[in-house]
C-alpha cells in the first residue's frame, strides 16, 4: 500500500510481523546423520521471502498511516539476524523467542507460541507469509488468526486500509478476489504484494539501537508440556532422487524419430 | 555454484581474523562499528550486489553507453539500480556523516565495496568519481561550496568527475593547456577541451560537478602553475538551486575495449564563451590538491582490477569443479576409467592455487592499506600519524600498479580454465578480462605508478617509511618462525624481504646515479617483486593465524579454510618466491641493453 502524495496519516496502526529465518534457497541441503533433520553448519540463513514482503507491507501501512511495527520470531540466537535486518529495513521493534522448547515441534506449536506472544503486544494487524520456503506447511499464519480469534485472509497480493478495517486483494485460481475485515486481523502475504526494500547504510547503523528483546516461553505462562500433543512428527527425511540423464531418441529421419517419441510417451512415460 | 563475485569466508577472515578491524570501535570516532555492525554491512552490501548491480553487468556490456546531440545515454537497467544504489546511501561510506556520509571505516567500505564494486565496476565508476570529486570539495571547499555541493554529491543526486586529461596531456598532466581568467564576479571563465573523462555526461543525475585542472592566465608552466575548480553542468547558486545550463558540451564518447556501462566522455568547456567554474581551494595549488586525494583513487583503482580477478577466480573454480573432461592422470592407461572434473588435473590445480594465492594476498594488502587510512584517523600522536600515513604512501603504488598487473593475468588464467569456453561471449571471463585492462592504465599508467615507487617513495624521508614497512613484514616471520608448519615459507619469505631491502637500497642509489636511466628501466620489475614480497608478506601472516586455530581445534567447517590457508604460502614461497628471487638478481645486475640499444636498432 503505497500513500498518494499528500496522504493524510490516518490512524496509528500497530502491526506484528511473523518472521522465520530459513536457509537461502541457494544453499545446499544435506541430510544430516540423524536422518530426520539437515545439516545447519554450512547454511547461509535469510529472511523468509514471504516474510519480506510482510514487512514491507507493514513499513508502507505505517509509513502512511503511523504507528509501530514489531518483528516476531521464534527461532535461535542465530535468528536475531534476521530480525536486526527487519530493523534495518525500518521495523521499530523486534521480540525473539528463543526456548529449545519451542522448536521443532510443528506448525500448530510454533502458532501456539506465536499466538501466546502476540497476545503480549499491541496490535491492530499481524502479518505473516504465506509459507515459510523451508517447510512448505502453510500453516502457521492462519493457526495464529485462529488462536488469537481474529479474522484470517491467506495470499494477499494488495491491502487498502480503511477506517477500523483493512480491504485485502488476494490471489484465487484464475483471478483475485477483495475480501474486507475489521481489525484487528491477520493476512499471509504472496507473491506481488510489494517489492521489499533493501536495508539502507543509516538503516543499519540505527537497528543496532532499536529494542530486541528475547523472550522464553516461561514469559508467555506456557510450558513444554503445553505444547504436546497431536503433531506431525518427521520420521525420514531424504533428499529428492537425482534426475536420470537425458535420452536421445535415435532414428533416420525426422518422422522416424517423431514417431519413436510418440510410442515412448505413450508406452513407456504414458503421458499422452 | 558456490560463491559468487568475492569469498565471504575470506573477507570475515581479514577483516575479523587478521585486521580485528573491531577494535576500531575502541575510539570513539568509530565506536559504532562493531563486529555485529560491520557483519550487516557487508552482507546488505552483498545482497544489493548480487541481487541488483550483478544483473546489470553484461546487459550494460551488451549495450553500452549511446551519445546523441551531445547527450549521453547509460544503460537501461542502470537508472532503477542507481536509485536503490542511492536509496541505501552506500556511495561516501567512510566521510564525515554530517555531509551525508557513514563515517565507516574504509577498512570495513572497503570489504563492502568488494561486493559492490566487483558486481559491476563500470556501473560503480559513477559512484567512485562522484565520491572522490566530493572529497575534494570537503577537503578544499569553502564553507558555503560545501554547503552548495557536498550533501548532495554524498547521496548521489549529483555525480562526479575528474577533468584532468587533454590530447596532450596524458601522464603528464603538467602538459596541460585549458585556461582560466577571473571575472570580476569572483569566478572563471574556464576554456579548453578534456578528454577520456570517465561519467562526463550520462542521463542518471540531475547535475554532474566536474573538478578541473586548469592554468589561469599568467600562472607559471607545468604543474606549478595548475588550479583546481569546480565545474558543474548546471550551475549552481548560492542557496543550492539550479541555474541555467554551463557550457560545458559533450563532443563524443569512446568506443573501448572494456567497462562499456561507463560514458567516457570529450568535454568542450567554454567553445561558446560561458563556462564559468568556481575556485577549488587556492590559486596555482591544484596539483597539491590533486597529491592529496590520489591515494584514495588509486586504491580505488587496485580495487577495481582486484575485484575482477577476485571474480575470475571464482568462477573458474566452480567452472573447474564442474567441467568434466579428460581422464585421471593416474587412470590414464585405463580406458574404462571415468571422465573427470577438470579440477583434478594437476596443471588446472595450478592455475587455481596461483589464482587463490594471489587474490587472498590482494584482499589482504587492500585491505590493509584501508586500514592504515584508519589507524591515521584515530593515532595517539605524530609520531604514529606519520607511521601509518608512511605506510600507505609507499603501499598505494602496489595497491594499485601491481594488483592491477596481477588482477590482468589472474583474469586471463581464469579464461583458460574455461577452455575454448573462456573466449566465447556467453561466458563471464571474456568481460572480465576487457574490463580489468584499463586499470593498468588510468588513474597513472602502471609505468606511472613504478617512477612513484622508486623516485619518490623509496627515498621519502630518507626511507624511513619503507624501513617501517619492513619492520612490520618481520614482525610477522617473527611469529611463523615459531611454527614448525611454517619454517620453509617463513625463511623463503625472510630471506625475500632481506634481498628486497639490499635491492631497493641498490636501486635507489643508482638512481640517484649517472646510472638514473637505467635505474628507471628497471622501476616496473622493481614494483613488481616489491610487490611479490607484500604478497608473501600477507599470505604469511594469514597462515600464521590459521596454524594457530587449527592448533587450538577449529570448527569443522573451517578447517579446510585454515588449511587453504597454509597451502597459499606454502605455494607462493615455493613456486613464486624463487621466481621473484631471480627478478631481484636481474634488478641488481641491472643489464642496460634497454638504454643502450639506439632507437635506430629497435627495427621497424
Ligand atoms: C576508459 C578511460 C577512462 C579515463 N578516465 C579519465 C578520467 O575520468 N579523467 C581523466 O582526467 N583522465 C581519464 N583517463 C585518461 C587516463 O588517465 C590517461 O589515458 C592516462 O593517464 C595515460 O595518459 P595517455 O593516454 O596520454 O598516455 P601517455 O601519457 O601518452 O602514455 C603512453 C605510454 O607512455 C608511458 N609514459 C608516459 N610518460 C612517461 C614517463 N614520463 N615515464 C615513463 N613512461 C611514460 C606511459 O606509461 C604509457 O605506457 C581515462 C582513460 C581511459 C582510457
Amino acid at each position: 500500500m503505497l500513500p498518494g502524495p499528500g496522504a493524510r496519516k490516518e490512524k496509528n496502526v500497530d502491526i506484528v510481523v511473523l518472521l522465520k529465518q530459513v536457509p537461502a534457497t541457494e544453499s545446499l541441503i544435506q541430510v544430516a546423520d540423524d536422518g530426520v533433520s539437515i545439516k545447519t553448519e554450512e547454511l547461509k540463513w535469510v529472511i523468509n521471502p514471504y516474510d519480506e514482503f510482510a514487512v514491507e507491507e507493514a513499513l508502507r501501512i505505517r509509513e502512511a498511516q503511523g504507528g509501530s511495527v514489531t518483528v516476531l520470531s521464534v527461532g535461535t540466537d542465530k535468528a536475531v539476524e534476521a530480525i536486526r535486518t527487519a530493523l534495518a529495513m525500518g521495523a521499530d521493534t523486534g521480540v525473539l523467542v528463543n526456548d529449545p522448547a519451542a522448536l521443532g515441534k510443528g506448525a500448530l506449536a510454533t502458532a501456539r507460541v506465536l499466538a501466546a506472544a502476540v497476545k503480549q503486544i499491541p496490535f491492530d494487524l499481524v502479518i505473516a507469509g504465506q509459507r515459510a520456503v523451508d517447510a512448505d506447511q502453510f500453516q502457521v499464519g492462519p493457526a495464529v488468526a485462529e488462536y488469537l480469534r481474529i479474522p484470517n485472509v491467506s495470499m494477499v497480493i494488495k491491502t487498502e486500509l480503511l477506517d477500523g478495517s483493512i480491504r485485502c486483494h488476494r490471489t484465487i485460481e484464475g483471478g483475485t478476489v477483495v475480501v474486507e475485515s475489521p481489525l484487528p486481523m491477520l493476512f499471509t502475504t504472496q507473491r506481488g504484494l510489494n517489492e521489499p526494500r533493501y536495508a539502507s547504510l543509516p538503516g543499519i547503523m540505527k537497528a543496532k539501537k532499536k529494542p530486541l528483546e528475547t523472550k522464553t516461553l516461561a514469559d508467555f505462562g506456557l510450558d513444554a508440556g503445553a505444547l504436546e500433543g497431536p503433531t506431525a512428527r518427521i520420521r525420514a527425511l531424504s533428499p529428492p532422487a537425482e534426475r536420470g540423464g537425458g535420452r536421445i531418441i535415435e532414428g533416420e529421419s525426422a518422422a522416424e524419430k517423431a514417431a519413436a517419441l510418440v510410442k515412448a510417451l505413450h508406452e513407456e512415460a504414458k503421458v499422452i | 555454484m558456490a560463491q559468487i563475485i568475492a569469498d565471504r569466508r575470506d573477507i570475515d577472515f581479514v577483516l575479523h581474523e587478521q585486521f580485528e578491524v573491531e577494535q576500531l570501535s575502541e575510539h570513539e570516532r568509530f565506536q559504532e562499528f562493531t563486529k555485529k555492525t560491520i557483519d550487516m554491512v557487508v552482507t546488505e552490501a552483498r545482497n544489493l550486489a548480487v541481487k541488483e548491480i550483478l544483473p546489470t553487468r553484461e546487459e550494460s556490456d551488451r549495450q553500452g553507453c549511446v551519445f546523441e546531440d551531445g547527450k549521453v545515454t547509460v544503460p537501461e537497467c542502470f537508472h532503477r539500480v542507481w536509485e536503490l544504489y542511492k536509496e541505501g546511501e552506500w556511495l561516501a561510506m567512510p566521510e564525515d556523516p554530517e555531509y551525508g556520509g557513514q563515517g565507516m571505516p574504509t577498512c570495513v567500505a572497503l570489504a563492502a565495496s568488494d561486493y559492490l564494486v566487483g558486481a559491476n565496476y563500470a556501473f560503480m565508476m559513477y559512484s567512485g568519481l562522484t565520491h572522490g570529486a566530493g572529497k575534494l570539495v570537503e577537503a578544499f571547499g569553502t564553507e558555503q561550496q560545501k554547503k552548495m555541493f557536498l550533501k548532495k554529491m554524498y547521496t548521489g543526486e549529483w555525480t562526479g568527475t575528474m577533468l584532468l586529461t587533454e590530447p596532450e596531456a596524458g601522464s603528464d598532466v603538467g602538459a596541460l593547456t585549458t585556461a582560466a581568467v577571473k571575472n570580476d564576479d569572483g569566478t572563471y571563465s574556464i576554456a579548453g577541451s578534456k578528454i577520456f573523462i570517465s561519467s562526463g555526461e550520462h542521463d542518471m543525475a540531475e547535475n554532474i560537478i566536474h573538478p578541473v585542472l586548469a592554468r589561469i592566465e599568467g600562472a607559471p608552466a607545468g604543474t606549478k602553475g595548475i588550479s583546481l575548480f569546480i565545474v558543474p553542468k548546471f550551475w549552481v547558486n548560492e542557496d543550492g538551486s539550479l541555474g541555467e545550463l554551463n557550457d560545458v558540451v559533450c563532443t563524443g564518447i569512446e568506443e573501448k575495449m572494456g567497462i562499456h556501462g561507463n560514458s567516457t566522455c570529450s568535454l568542450t568547456m567554454g567553445g561558446k564563451g560561458g563556462c564559468r567554474g568556481l575556485l577549488l581551494g587556492e590559486e596555482n595549488k591544484g596539483m597539491r590538491a590533486m597529491f592529496l586525494m590520489m591515494n584514495d583513487a588509486r586504491l580505488l583503482v587496485g580495487l577495481q582490477g582486484y575485484t575482477c580477478a577476485s571474480n575470475a577466480y571464482l568462477y573458474a573454480l566452480n567452472y573447474a569443479r564442474e567441467r568434466v573432461q579428460g581422464k585421471n592422470l593416474l587412470k590414464m592407461m585405463d580406458k574404462d576409467a571415468p571422465s573427470v572434473p577438470i579440477i583434478q588435473h594437476p596443471d588446472v590445480r595450478r592455475m587455481l592455487i596461483t589464482m587463490k594465492a594471489f587474490t587472498e594476498g590482494m584482499r589482504s594488502l587492500l585491505y590493509y592499506a584501508g586500514l592504515c587510512e584508519d589507524r591515521i584517523k584515530v593515532a595517539a600522536d605524530a609520531d604514529e600519524t606519520a607511521k601509518w600515513q608512511g605506510i600507505a604512501d609507499v603501499l598505494i603504488p602496489i595497491c594499485k600498479g601491481y594488483v592491477t598487473e596481477r588482477a590482468f593475468e589472474i583474469c586471463s588464467t581464469a579464461l583458460q580454465v574455461y577452455g575454448g569456453y573462456g573466449y566465447i561471449k556467453d561466458y563471464p571471463l571474456e568481460q572480465l578480462l576487457r574490463d580489468v585492462r584499463i586499470t593498468l592504465i588510468y588513474e597513472g599508467t602502471n609505468g606511472i605508478q613504478a617512477m612513484d615507487l622508486l623516485g619518490r617513495k623509496l627515498g621519502m624521508n630518507k626511507g624511513k617509511p619503507v624501513m617501517d614497512l619492513l619492520g612490520e613484514m618481520q614482525q610477522i616471520v617473527a611469529q611463523a618462525k615459531q611454527i614448525d608448519v611454517l619454517q620453509a615459507p617463513a625463511a623463503a619469505t625472510e630471506k625475500a624481504i632481506n634481498r628486497l631491502a639490499e635491492v631497493g637500497m641498490q636501486i635507489g642509489a643508482t638512481a640517484m646515479s649517472p646510472k638514473v636511466l637505467e635505474a628507471f628501466s628497471f622501476a616496473h620489475p622493481f614494483m613488481m617483486v616489491t610487490g611479490d614480497v607484500v604478497m608473501a608478506w600477507m599470505l604469511l601472516w594469514r597462515a600464521v593465524l590459521a596454524a594457530q586455530k587449527l592448533e587450538k581445534g577449529a570448527k569443522k567447517k573451517d578447517v579446510a579454510f585454515y588449511e587453504g590457508q597454509i597451502k597459499s604460502i606454502d605455494f607462493f614461497a615455493g613456486q613464486m618466491l624463487p621466481i621473484t628471487m631471480g627478478k631481484m638478481e636481474a634488478i641488481m645486475a641491472m643489464n642496460p641493453a634497454a638504454i643502450e640499444i639506439s632507437e635506430e636498432s629497435f627495427g621497424g
